[in-house]
């Protein structure tokens, strides 16, 4: 085992050491990013449990590997690979990423109309590098652990939309996340920026997926910016490796009147921690995020929701639930703060979690933090297993142990599911969440019964 | 190994060999703290050797902690230097027997505070055991608790005379090395009460201690262990007031609670210690650990609590439910206004099975005062059909102020249940002038809605009690609106 220490400074070495071969390595502003960020990341080390935000969450597993950075593009992949992970029956403008890196070849952007920017990080920077220059680490503010620094200090490629004003986009952007373990443990860093300019309105649909078995560690983040009287609503399916490190960070920044609507579903991964900074900065902007979570065993899914009301008249609602089985672990902390100038907020947070085995293990942490008056915030949280009346009506009337837990928990999820206005997504995260209750052994059902 | 050294030399040079300072009417030590303070606060009282160890390994412990600063609180640092470890009123040879015997100054000062024992000797049989900062002076009600075998009694006399209950229980709810103020308690304890109730009796009368601080510069260390034995019942009321005092004051009490198999303990208390002035300056520092320990099946732990003075709270009443089907309970009435902070809550640790706790914390938060809710609910993986409910509510007056919710739950355990709900708001205007429109005037509205929103804590509160807290809470809004 490392100490945080030694990987820490491995992570700084290596990352150094490929900074010459980054894109845009000649230009100074983002050269000068890069390095601010490396000093970040020397300054803040690795996260440790006595932090707050990482109590729950041990980094152990993740400092158990040798993790070698990749920044150029994988050797090729066919387009009958990856046929059948796009969304059925929807028109949507695919853009296709493998390891982080952009594959134009296997991506669709044909359809796309005149004067918006779907694309590469990495194409936008060499050919036209002023919109990046201008909003890359604006939402995202300085660093706030290791991680994020490490992200920053190795921009390279990712997914790239620019809205220009009052333009709506019909069709979805679909993105398609593909990880293709190697031999050796791998890292690779996508940084995302979506800017919505004033009136805008597009769906990002993102969808995490792996191809094999093998250990990576995915260190996202994705800057979103939903300017003036725009809306986004972003839409992520996290189904990465079982064996797989995950972090992405997204940092989401609302104007007034914009509309930001957030499902995440996360699936996938050894270790999965999603952090969603949402900053409502101007007057009338309101949020939805809703997320759904499984776990089994030897997983870890940690969500950090920091929602910041900053000034009145906002309006956020968040609802999360998880479902754990085996011994599945699962990590929600969420919390809102209001500062002194946003009266009139009106924000509720919810938390669900269902336990359908002994072994699981949930830590729940809602969080309010209040400073203006007139407000209305709610926040609440629960924790427990299926009703055993409800399993028993559910067998009375003929229905085996397996089939009744799992008809009660896509119950459950389905508040979540049906909140998600693409169809195809909510199919495809249903069936994957019916396929996991499936594979679930009977006795767990019976034994809540008891 | 220096700094053991450095104690060794300090207590070899015995600089507080001479260091009593008497003024007019109490002993005090100067301020510091070193190997001999703890060595004559125990040789003050007559402590058997045993006391003298265990409060110097709790001095030991202490000086290689440091000072928690994970709260939601501002402070400045504490110079635990400058604070006096024992201040005890000057008494006579052999001590007061009787009322009669007390110093008339001193009952003056209980007058005052609208708590004169004459009076409380007959109220509804409510014993009284008084401290005056840090040595009981007055007993009453001691022979009708004689007869029904409960005893009841100061720490130190406890410490001498049930010299085996001490040793068996102190310490084994908030051991010496629990946290950095329960360390410190635990050196320089002055003292507290001791409470034992037999096996199945029901302890006649409510029990009730007054608190006071009436020295300056003086902690108050106060210790207070009440014992259950099967089958018995108590409820014991704590009640505090505080002079006006210009330096901020220490408190760091601590508190266990022990209830065996089907024993029962209600502890209620108010708080009003002074808060600081207008611009915070001065006020008590409160930080108090009070633990519950429910060890036997079915017992059961009650906390009541009204928080309204003090410039800075920080406690958390809290229950391990470790008998089978014990019961944990937490009821909290929270009220800062200007400058005065509270992070205040409780812990549920539920390990036997069908254990069972509510929560039930009112927060309300006035001027530029923050209200901080923080609460842990855990469900080890032995709490099988445990149930939780939570419900915090905060309500805010004035656009100053903050209010905080921060509860924490873990589960390992499946079967066990828990249920959390917060809201924050203020009181509403629709409310508020559907109570103008009849002729309220806006304060007493602000009242009424205001122990409407307590109400259900209150009616935790033992009456006498539940009228005071009524009243406290009126006086401590007053001219918080407008």
């Amino acid at each position: 085992m490392n100490t945080p220490e030694i990987a820490m400074q491995r992570y700084h070495d290596s990352l150094t050491g490929i900074q010459p071969s980054l894109t845009g390595a000649e230009l100074p502003w983002l050269a000068g990013k890069r390095r601010s960020a490396l000093e970040d990341l020397t300054r803040l080390g690795l996260p440790q449990r006595r932090q707050e935000s990482w109590r729950y969450t041990s980094i152990d597993k993740l400092l158990g590997y040798e993790l070698m950075p990749v920044t150029e593009a994988m050797a090729s992949l066919q387009e009958s690979d990856i046929r059948h992970l796009w969304l059925p029956d929807l028109q949507t403008h695919r853009i296709l990423f493998v390891n982080g890196r952009f594959v134009p070849q296997l991506s669709d952007l044909s359809g796309l109309p005149a004067g918006i920017t779907v694309g590469s990080l990495r194409d936008l920077i060499r050919c036209n590098p002023i919109m990046p220059a201008r909003w890359l680490g604006h939402a995202s503010g300085a660093s706030r652990h290791a991680f994020g620094a490490m992200n920053s200090a190795a921009i390279h490629d990712g997914l790239v939309i620019d809205l220009p004003r009052n333009q709506r986009l019909e069709r979805p952007v679909e993105v398609l996340q593909i990880s293709m373990g190697r031999d050796d443990a791998i890292l690779y860093q996508p940084r995302n920026l979506v800017v919505l300019e004033a009136g805008s309105e597009a769906t990002l649909i993102e969808r995490h997926v792996c191809l094999g078995n093998s250990h990576y560690f995915h260190n996202g983040m994705s800057e979103i910016l939903v300017q003036e009287g725009a809306r986004l609503e972003h839409l992520r399916i996290q189904e990465e490796s079982p064996a797989a490190s995950f972090l992405h960070g997204i940092f989401a920044r609302q104007a007034a009147d914009s509309r930001y609507e957030y499902s995440g579903f996360s699936l996938g991964g050894a270790w999965a921690r999603t952090e969603l900074n949402l900053d409502l900065q101007g007057e009338g902007a309101h949020a939805r995020l809703d997320g759904l979570y499984t776990t089994g065993s030897n997983q870890l899914t940690d969500y950090h929701l920091n929602i910041r009301h900053t000034v009145p008249g906002c309006r956020s609602d968040t609802r999360f639930k998880g479902l754990l089985h085996g011994r599945g672990r699962a990590v929600f902390d969420g919390s809102i703060v209001v500062e002194k100038e946003a009266q009139k907020t009106e924000a509720h947070l919810n938390n669900a979690n269902l336990l359908l085995s002994r072994r699981a293990e949930v830590d729940t942490k809602p969080q309010l933090e209040i400073h203006a008056d007139d407000v209305r915030c709610s926040h609440g949280a629960t924790v427990g297993q299926l009703e055993p009346i409800q399993l028993f009506y559910l067998r009375s009337r003929g229905i085996d142990a397996l089939d009744a837990q799992r008809m009660l928990c896509m119950g459950f999820a389905g508040e979540i599911l049906e909140q998600c206005r693409i169809r195809p997504v909510s199919d495809i995260v249903g069936r994957a969440i019916e396929n996991e209750l499936n594979a679930l052994a009977p006795e767990v059902a019976g034994a809540s019964s008891d | 190994m220096s700094a053991s050294s450095e104690i060794l030399d300090r207590f070899v040079n015995g600089e507080y060999e001479h260091g009593f300072v008497t003024d007019i009417e109490s002993d005090t030590l100067p301020p510091g703290l070193n190997d001999s303070v703890v060595r004559t606060i125990s040789a003050r009282k007559q402590e058997p050797e045993w006391m003298l160890d265990w409060r110097l390994r709790a001095y030991h412990h202490w000086l290689g902690m440091s000072q928690p600063d994970w709260a939601h609180l501002r402070q400045p640092q504490i110079d635990f230097d400058s604070i006096s470890y024992y201040s005890a009123p000057k008494r006579k040879k052999d001590g007061p027997k009787s009322l009669d015997e007390v110093d008339p100054q001193i009952l003056d000062t209980y007058e005052k505070l609208g708590i004169p024992l004459e009076e409380q000797k007959a109220l509804a049989g409510v014993a009284v055991d008084a401290v005056f900062d840090s040595v009981s002076v007055a007993t009453t009600f001691r022979r009708q608790l004689t007869e029904a075998g409960v005893i009841f009694c100061s720490m130190s006399e406890a410490i001498r005379e049930y010299p085996d209950l001490i040793q068996q229980y102190l310490g084994s709810v908030v051991p010496h090395t629990d946290n950095f103020f329960a360390s410190l308690n635990s050196a320089v304890f002055s003292d507290g009460t001791f409470v034992y109730i037999p096996a199945g009796v029901r302890c006649p009368m409510e029990l009730s201690t007054y608190f006071r601080i009436n020295e300056a510069r003086t902690g108050q260390f106060e210790r207070t262990l009440i014992v259950a034995a099967p089958g018995s019942q108590v409820s014991y009321l704590e009640g505090c007031t505080a002079p006006m005092r210009d330096e901020n004051q220490l408190h760091a009490a601590v508190v266990e609670l022990i209830a065996m198999e089907d024993a029962s303990i209600k502890y209620s208390t108010v708080q009003n210690w002074y808060p600081g002035d207008a611009r915070g300056r001065g006020g008590i520092y409160n930080f108090v650990t009070k633990r519950g320990d429910c060890r036997g099946d079915r017992s059961h732990i009650s906390w009541t609590q009204v928080e309204t003075g003090s410039a800075i709270t920080w406690k958390y009443p809290s229950c391990i439910l470790r008998g089978n089907d014990s019961v944990g309970e937490f009821h909290s009435v929270a009220v800062t206004r200007g400058q005065q902070q509270a992070d205040t809550g409780t812990k549920m640790i539920h390990m036997g099975r069908n254990t069972r706790s509510t929560i039930v914390s009112k927060g309300i938060s006035a001027g530029e005062a923050q209200n901080t809710y923080r609460g842990l609910v855990r469900m080890t993986p032995g709490a099988e059909n445990a149930r939780n409910h939570t419900r915090c509510d905060s309500l805010l007056i004035g656009d100053r102020c903050g209010a905080h919710t921060f509860p924490y739950m873990e589960s390992r355990n499946p079967t066990a249940r828990i249920e959390h709900e917060a809201t924050t708001s203020r009181i509403g205007e629709d409310q508020l002038f559907y109570c103008r429109q009849r002729g309220l005037s806006e304060e007493d509205a602000v009242s009424l809605l205001v122990n409407g929103f307590c109400k259900e804590v209150f009616n935790e509160l033992p009456m006498e009690f539940a009228v005071e807290a009524q009243k406290l809470l009126n006086v401590t809004l007053e001219g918080a609106v407008g």
